[in-house]
């Protein structure tokens, strides 16, 4: 039987595994994942830009990436040798890598892991609430210099 | 040999240009989400499709559906995060000649193109 704890350790596992494909495959630098944590709703782990993906289906709830200006240039610079980006470029790029994230989790969750188009903000909304009942997990990476944040809140 | 290029991430549709420049294709235009991508295949009938699956509007399931509607005869490479097995199947069912799972590295693109345009 699938306890709180191994679930908490499955489900930031495959995040973690996702992020670091990522990371590799397209920079050939892997991100240093932190010790993950189960989060209190009342403290958002922000940083200035984030892509927000809601997840359905089988799952229900949502996962974000959030992360400096700078982390995100440094990718798009890398990308598409563009040395100095706009604010759009920047949120596109946190909603792009919240999407392929979230989408590689399917290899393992299947079909039914339904995940939105990314939900892309700078700072951090008056307006932003998340729902109190489910579990919120923290999962804090580092790629060369750069601090972020994965949070996952899924039933 | 024309393309058009369907990604709802302007950045990714920078990169995916990019990393294709070496192939010459005449890049006849980009699309941010399914229905706008029809519109440009009924109007211009490009010869390749890159198809992002996730976007507003209309997603790329659908979007593949129609675009095999009007013009059946185009080439579309899938390149999406959704990297389930039920997904890239039912793409190739419905008409895709390639598929690729994000993140798509510049190496990942030409192998996938090489073979779509049967450049081995």
């Amino acid at each position: 039987m699938e306890t709180k704890q191994s679930k908490f350790e499955t489900t930031c596992q495959l995040f973690i595994d996702s992020v670091n494909n990522y990371f590799e495959h397209l920079t050939q630098t892997p991100a240093e994942a932190g010790v993950p944590y189960l989060k209190e709703q009342d403290n958002l782990m922000l940083k200035e830009f984030t892509g927000m993906i809601g997840i359905s289906g089988s799952r229900k709830g949502f996962v974000y990436i959030s992360g400096n200006q700078q982390m995100y240039s440094d990718l798009i610079e890398l990308f598409v040798g563009l040395a100095e980006p706009t604010t759009e470029d920047v949120l596109d790029m946190a909603g792009e890598i919240s999407n392929v994230v979230s989408g590689n989790v399917r290899e393992t969750y299947g079909s039914d892991f339904m995940i939105s188009v990314p939900i892309v903000f700078e700072g951090r909304p008056k307006q932003l609430k998340f729902p109190s009942e489910i579990p919120v997990y923290v999962i804090p990476i580092k790629w060369k210099s750069h601090e972020a944040f994965v949070v996952i809140g899924l039933e | 040999m024309t393309l058009l290029i369907v990604d709802d991430s302007s950045v990714m549709r920078r990169t995916i240009e990019k990393h294709l420049s070496d192939y010459h294709l005449d890049i006849i235009g980009t699309a941010g989400n399914g229905r706008d991508a029809v519109q440009i295949v009924k109007d211009k009938r490009p010869d390749v499709v890159t198809l992002d699956i996730t976007m507003p509007e209309m997603d790329g399931l659908t979007c593949l559906e129609n675009i095999m509607e009007v013009h059946p005869q185009a080439k579309v490479m899938i390149i999406t995060a959704l990297s389930d097995k039920l997904t890239g199947l039912q793409a190739l069912d419905k008409g895709a000649r390639g598929f690729l799972y994000k993140p798509v590295s510049p190496e990942d693109l030409t192998k996938a193109f090489d073979k779509l345009l049967n450049r081995n």
